[in-house]
């Protein structure tokens, strides 16, 4: 099956290869009423993460009959890993084509640095769009994605704060810090492990990690560079390979994505999970998946924050069309329903002190979570990401030093 | 080979070059560096110098490779021979084996992962708790991804081997029995030579098809070591765009070691006596 992919990928290749590459970053010049009309008719293909059902249901039931109302067609592509989407276009880049299958990716992060690196973005139109008056302009988790500028490339969708979860039921006496969650593995045994990087949230934990053994964020510059990379990160190896035996499985094998730890919590083989989306916690210990006494575990330093994106391929044809349907995820009225925890529970991007009156009561009677408090608790004492070339660095780093290491 | 033949298979043999020639030909480029995604082409040998990891790819996909292929044989030939037999129950081992054949891989690899994880039906069903099962599924030992290949190639295996000694095996068993052959040598001088051919060319596409195939691995396997198509791909879509030519180097790797296994497998099949 591979084979035979690669084998066409590479013929469309190989016939490509006289193409011209098309330029991306054109601006968009046309007016948001005209870009309206265009969008009218047009089939917009939203490539998403696939493995949250309740951000599937969102967008089939809420997202997409809001678009439809506005005359375009709004098609959800599920894909096991955005790389995937990513992938899509720069192979329909290399075949210069322009009427690509992708037209809305949620992504951000590393994968979005690599869509710029490879001028893969339709760029210049988002801080365009109607409804950027409801955010902050000068929010840095909006200006910029993982110390890469957003530049209008992308619009800001949700944002997310990395936490810990437990079971409060196992775990009485809860640790505080990260340094106490270390402690804690070290003496309960085969009760914890982290989906393996690149796995998204496998390598945030080791991110988050590496703050806590260089004692802190503040320790650890943003942007990337190979001397402070080796600096800093042999203390990390070090540690992750202490830590180790005390793992699932003694830490010779990981769990290969979120899904398979969240398995593990649910079956009780674990006492503490990990998510970068809180809030689809709630949803999970409402449907029995995770045991009612699931908790949110607050830690004194704070954890990582970001926030995600739309952004639109270079290679779209129906870039007004993605264009509508990214102003419209950004209205006060998507927004506020899909921060609803029984909806999807995302945290808004927008201002609220920017809303009307209206909708900022309608933002204000959104129930509680039993399980999640809300954004502004967990994203007290944020810890801000670190510029995407840190993270393959530390991915490659991790299978390297640690998982090749321990076996 | 007379010539009205070669010109009559020219058209097959110069679509498969084409494709073949195209496809090999631009991932062997891009292994070395001379197609990049981003940045200007140069000449590099990086993803061909053996690191820790290829290595490991290499001997973990040749150990899944050979012992599903092995285990596959063995069953499928057996199975083979009790399909053209005329024991009890053949339409029943027929059925299962006809059943086993259509279902997808992927069907296949979630399937024995439900039954023999950790808190599977298996372990269920027998009452050991999570912690006490062994480690079948994403273990030390491809155990779960050997299974699946097993189980899948052995009814590919019978199909094929009892299709070629359908029409043949029944009249030369009843000829030897009636000469007095006991069935042991009856196995070892009729059936088995009757069955080689097939059985050789039969498990020669299972150990490429199992070289080269990704998802059963990928779901059933543990995160290190890698085999060749999993590591394969990890690459290809690393956010790091540098990573291609390393992806396409272990894909070329694969294609070779395929190729070579392909290549003997076809002489061996020449030497074998049913053959001519």
């Amino acid at each position: 099956m591979r084979r035979v992919a690669s084998l066409t990928a590479g013929i469309v290749l190989v016939s490509a290869c006289a193409a011209p590459i098309s330029g991306s970053s054109e601006e968009t010049s046309d007016s948001w009423p005209e870009i309206r009309s265009k969008a009218r008719g047009q089939t917009v293909s939203l490539w998403m993460w696939g493995g949250d059902p309740q951000g599937n249901a969102y967008v089939d039931d809420v997202l997409a009959p809001a678009a439809r109302q506005a005359g375009v067609t709004l098609r959800r592509v599920p894909v096991a890993d955005t790389k995937e989407a990513l992938n899509r276009v720069l192979a329909e880049k290399q075949a210069g084509r322009s009427d690509g299958e992708v037209d809305l990716v949620w992504v951000n992060g590393d994968n979005f640095a690599t869509g710029v690196q490879a001028d893969a973005w339709r760029c210049g139109w988002s801080s365009a769009l109607p409804n950027m008056r409801f955010t902050d302009p000068d929010d840095p988790l909006l200006t910029e994605d993982f110390g890469m500028q957003v530049d209008g490339c992308e619009s800001p969708w949700h944002k997310a704060q990395f936490t810990l979860v437990y079971d409060s039921a196992r775990i009485t006496d809860p640790p505080g810090t990260m340094s106490e969650v270390l402690d804690w593995i070290e003496a309960n045994p085969g009760r914890f492990t982290y989906p393996a990087p690149p796995d998204f949230t496998g390598s945030v934990f080791v991110r988050q990690l590496l703050y806590t053994v260089s004692g802190g964020h503040e320790n650890v510059p943003a942007t990337f560079d190979q001397e402070t990379f080796d600096e800093l990160t042999p203390a990390l190896w070090q540690r992750l390979r202490d830590l180790a035996p005390s793992l699932w499985r003694n830490g010779r094998t990981y769990p290969r994505d979120s899904v398979a730890l969240d398995r593990l919590f649910a079956e009780g083989q674990l006492d503490m999970t990990m998510t970068y989306g809180p809030a689809t916690l709630t949803e999970l210990v409402e449907e029995g998946t995770f045991p009612p006494s699931t908790r949110v575990l607050p830690l004194e330093e704070g954890t990582v924050g970001n926030a995600s994106f739309l952004a639109i391929p270079a290679t779209s044809a129906d870039h007004a069309g993605a264009m509508l349907v990214a102003n419209l995820a950004l209205s006060p009225t998507q927004q506020r329903i899909k921060a609803d925890p029984r909806v999807w529970g995302q945290f808004t991007v927008l201002d609220e002190s920017r809303l009307s009156g209206r909708d900022k009561a309608d933002f204000d009677r959104l129930p509680d979570s039993p399980v999640v408090p809300s954004y502004t608790v967990l994203a007290r004492h944020a810890n801000p990401e670190l510029a995407s070339a840190w993270v393959p660095a530390l991915d490659e780093g991790w299978r390297r030093d640690v998982l090749a290491e321990v076996q | 080979m007379d010539r009205r033949g070669a010109v009559l298979v020219a058209p097959a043999v110069v679509a498969v070059l084409f494709v073949l020639g195209a496809g090999l030909g631009s991932a062997v480029l891009q292994s070395v560096g001379l197609i990049p995604l981003v940045g200007d082409p140069a000449l590099q040998f990086t993803g061909y110098v053996g690191e820790r990891e290829v290595l490991a790819a290499v001997g973990l996909s040749l150990l899944i490779a050979s012992a599903s292929t092995s285990v596959a044989a063995l069953v499928g030939l057996s199975t083979a021979l009790l399909l053209v037999g005329s024991g009890r129950g053949r339409r029943m081992l027929a059925a299962l084996v006809t059943a086993s054949i259509p279902v997808p891989h992927l069907v296949g690899a979630a399937s024995v992962g439900l039954l023999l994880s950790d808190s599977g039906l298996m372990s269920r069903w027998l009452g050991v708790p999570a912690q006490a099962w062994p480690s079948l599924v994403a273990g030390a030992w491809p155990t779960a991804v050997i299974f699946e290949y097993a189980w899948k190639e052995s009814a590919f295996v019978a199909l094929v081997v009892s299709a070629s000694l359908a029409s043949r095996l029944p009249d030369y068993q009843e000829t030897a029995a009636l000469l007095g052959a006991r069935p042991w040598a009856r196995f070892r001088h009729v059936a088995l030579p009757l069955a080689t051919p097939a059985l050789l060319a039969a498990s020669a596409i299972a150990f490429v098809y199992t070289l080269g195939s990704y998802e059963v691995a990928w779901l059933l396997g543990a995160a290190y070591p890698e085999p060749l198509p999993v590591l394969s791909y990890r690459l290809f879509t690393s956010t790091d765009l540098t990573a291609r030519p390393d992806a396409m180097a272990v894909a070329v790797m694969t294609t070779v070691i395929a190729g070579s296994v392909a290549l003997t497998a076809l002489a061996l099949l020449r030497r074998t006596a049913a053959w001519r």
